[in-house]
């Protein structure tokens, strides 16, 4: 599709091209006293300038340049008249003079677009290796624990495996490592987001609205490893986003609850399915971190349903649940609010100690045999709900592909009937026939449905 | 000795928690599915926000050579240079920037007085 649009906006590109050139001719055979050329003439104004001089006619001529930008068109046309009558013998000898004396310094807003433009790259430049610098720190801080937890650490899916492609650049401020191969989990997704510092306008904006450094930790769990629950922490922020946004919070868990009553600081919210697991995932070691950094953590959600953020299909209803796979997700702030240096990035090492604790973690959370019947229970109303919903779309297809089915029919019998009309000779008496079958089979498919739409008022009654 | 090793490379492997025989290789979430035109949830859209406005200005400063326009289309496609994706279309931004430095150009080919300031317009 982007291919598609690029070339399109070429060929507008180069329409547009012709097109101006097109109109600039055409002007130019327009009649001079076209206001819009009054700026042509002053120039030209300065061509003729130099050799009035050297005509007799001229008075003082040559002691007025600067008159020359200023002056209006009735004068211009005076001069022009003057020197006509001066130069019509020398017109073969004179040179014209190339003109180069443009006023430089009436350019100045242009000067200053050029300086913004130049600064914005500059700027790029310097916050690009910023970004760079800060990723490199970050996995030099976090290579030795990442290696001895995972087999594979970085990825990029297309080199042989285990040939270090290390940090892979999504953008000049994200960069993504993928971990794989440990006990319990089928893969690591780590996501830095950096502030945009290769974007003058959002380093202005970060300036007006403070924003962090992010770190998103993406854990795909194995299916049997862990049990069946949604829960999540957040701060109060985030929280209210995440309920709004994804699909497993809002549809399993939307109440926020304080979350003071595990020992956890105000500003932090949990949203919980199952109240038994809630205790279980906030151990004694989990809130001893959370409470250490409560500023860098941002949220902790662990799902068995989790598919992200809510699809917006603009058009259409979903047809199908969206796939779902056992996550934790994890979001943390790095430290210094946006003026991250690399050495901070060091400080955070608990953090990813933290991530594979919960791992490890997991495992063990089992949930009683009374929460997890409450968890099939919620599961299998939500699918239900499904079903229902999308019972609608689903009828709503049906009828659209029976009605081209029967307008074709239609069609085919108005066809076997036009023929008929204008077709005589062989087969006449056929055609009749075969058209009188067509139209009795649709009438007895359309008592059909009739039939059935009586059945399905009186099931929805 | 020998079932001391032994034991001692058991516990090693059972605190070992890397399994290399379970590595799975990483997906692109774009990758999934390329062709869609939803957008990806969670990504960017800065970039091709700025993509849109660059050519809507650059447009107008063409069609009705006002040339504050041609500058804005410069500054725009700078910023969607700067968002963009390291997998995006390369092709688009230079269209981008071809057509915005064009507009400026053609501009300053018809009317080569200087930018005047709201202001000034007035007075």
């Amino acid at each position: 599709m982007r291919t598609v649009m690029a070339d399109a906006r070429l060929k507008t590109l180069l329409v547009l091209l012709v097109l101006s050139l097109y109109v600039r001719a055409s002007k130019y055979q327009a009649e001079t006293e076209d206001n819009d050329f009054a700026d042509f003439e002053e120039f030209d104004d300065d061509f003729e300038r130099p050799y009035q001089g050297a005509s007799p006619a001229d008075g003082g001529g040559a002691a007025e340049p600067e008159r020359a930008a200023d002056a209006g068109r009735a004068a211009a046309a005076d001069d022009r008249a003057q020197q006509h009558d001066g130069d019509d013998d020398d017109d073969a000898l004179v040179e014209v003079p190339v003109h180069r004396s443009t006023n430089w310094d009436k350019f100045y807003v242009e000067m200053l677009m050029i300086a913004g433009i130049v600064v914005y790259f500059i700027n790029f430049v310097s916050g690009k290796t910023r970004n760079q610098k800060l990723a490199n720190a970050w996995l030099s801080a976090h290579k030795n624990l990442l290696e001895s937890n995972f087999s594979m650490v970085g990825d990029d899916g297309k080199a042989e495996p285990g040939s270090g492609a290390g940090l892979l650049k999504e953008s000049e401020n994200m960069y993504t490592l993928w971990c794989s191969g440990r006990v319990c989990c089928e893969g690591m997704l780590v996501q830095l987001k950096f502030l945009k510092r290769q974007d003058l306008v959002s380093v202005i904006s970060t300036m007006m609205k403070a924003a962090s450094d992010q770190v998103e930790i993406r854990v795909t769990m194995n299916a049997e490893e862990m049990d069946t629950f949604v829960f999540c922490l957040a701060n109060k922020k985030s929280a209210a986003r995440l309920a709004k946004e994804m699909t497993d919070i809002s549809t399993y868990c939307p109440e926020r609850k304080s979350a003071e009553r595990f020992g956890l600081p105000a500003h932090f919210s949990v949203l919980s399915e199952i109240h038994e697991a809630a205790a279980a995932v906030l151990d004694a070691r989990v809130v001893a971190v959370v409470n250490k950094y409560p500023e860098l953590v941002e949220y902790i959600h662990v799902s068995d349903q989790y598919s992200g953020p809510k699809q917006q299909l603009d058009d259409q209803a979903p047809v199908e649940l969206p796939k779902v796979k056992p996550t934790l997700a994890f979001c943390f702030n790095l430290p210094g609010r946006g003026r991250l240096q690399p050495a901070d990035v060091e400080t955070v090492r608990p953090l990813m100690q933290l991530v594979l604790y919960m791992v490890d973690r997991m495992k063990r959370c089992k949930l009683g045999r009374e929460g997890r019947l409450k968890a099939e229970k919620n599961r299998l109303r939500v699918q239900e709900i499904f079903l229902k919903q999308t019972h609608q779309s689903r009828a709503e297809k049906a009828q659209a592909k029976r009605e081209e089915k029967r307008r074709l029919e239609k069609e085919r019998i108005l066809e076997v009937r036009d023929r008929d009309g204008w077709r005589w000779g062989a087969n006449r008496e056929e055609d009749p026939e075969k058209q009188r079958r067509l139209e009795e089979k649709n009438e007895k498919r359309e008592a059909k449905r009739r039939a059935q739409m009586r059945q399905m008022k009186v099931k929805a009654l | 000795m020998r079932l001391g090793s032994k034991v001692r490379m058991s516990t090693v492997n059972s605190s070992d928690p890397r399994r290399p025989a379970r590595v799975t290789r990483y997906k692109s979430p774009l990758a999934v599915n390329p062709n869609s035109s939803a957008p990806v949830p969670g990504e960017d859209p800065t970039a091709d926000y700025m993509n849109v406005l660059g050519m809507i200005f650059s447009m107008v400063g063409l069609m009705m050579r006002v040339k504050w326009c041609a500058w804005v289309a410069i500054m725009c496609s700078c910023v969607s240079f700067a968002n963009s994706r390291i997998n995006d279309d390369t092709k688009q931004i230079l269209s981008s920037f071809m057509l915005s430095i064009s507009a400026v150009v053609m501009s300053y080919l018809q009317n080569p007085e200087p930018m005047k300031l709201p202001w000034e317009m007035l007075s």
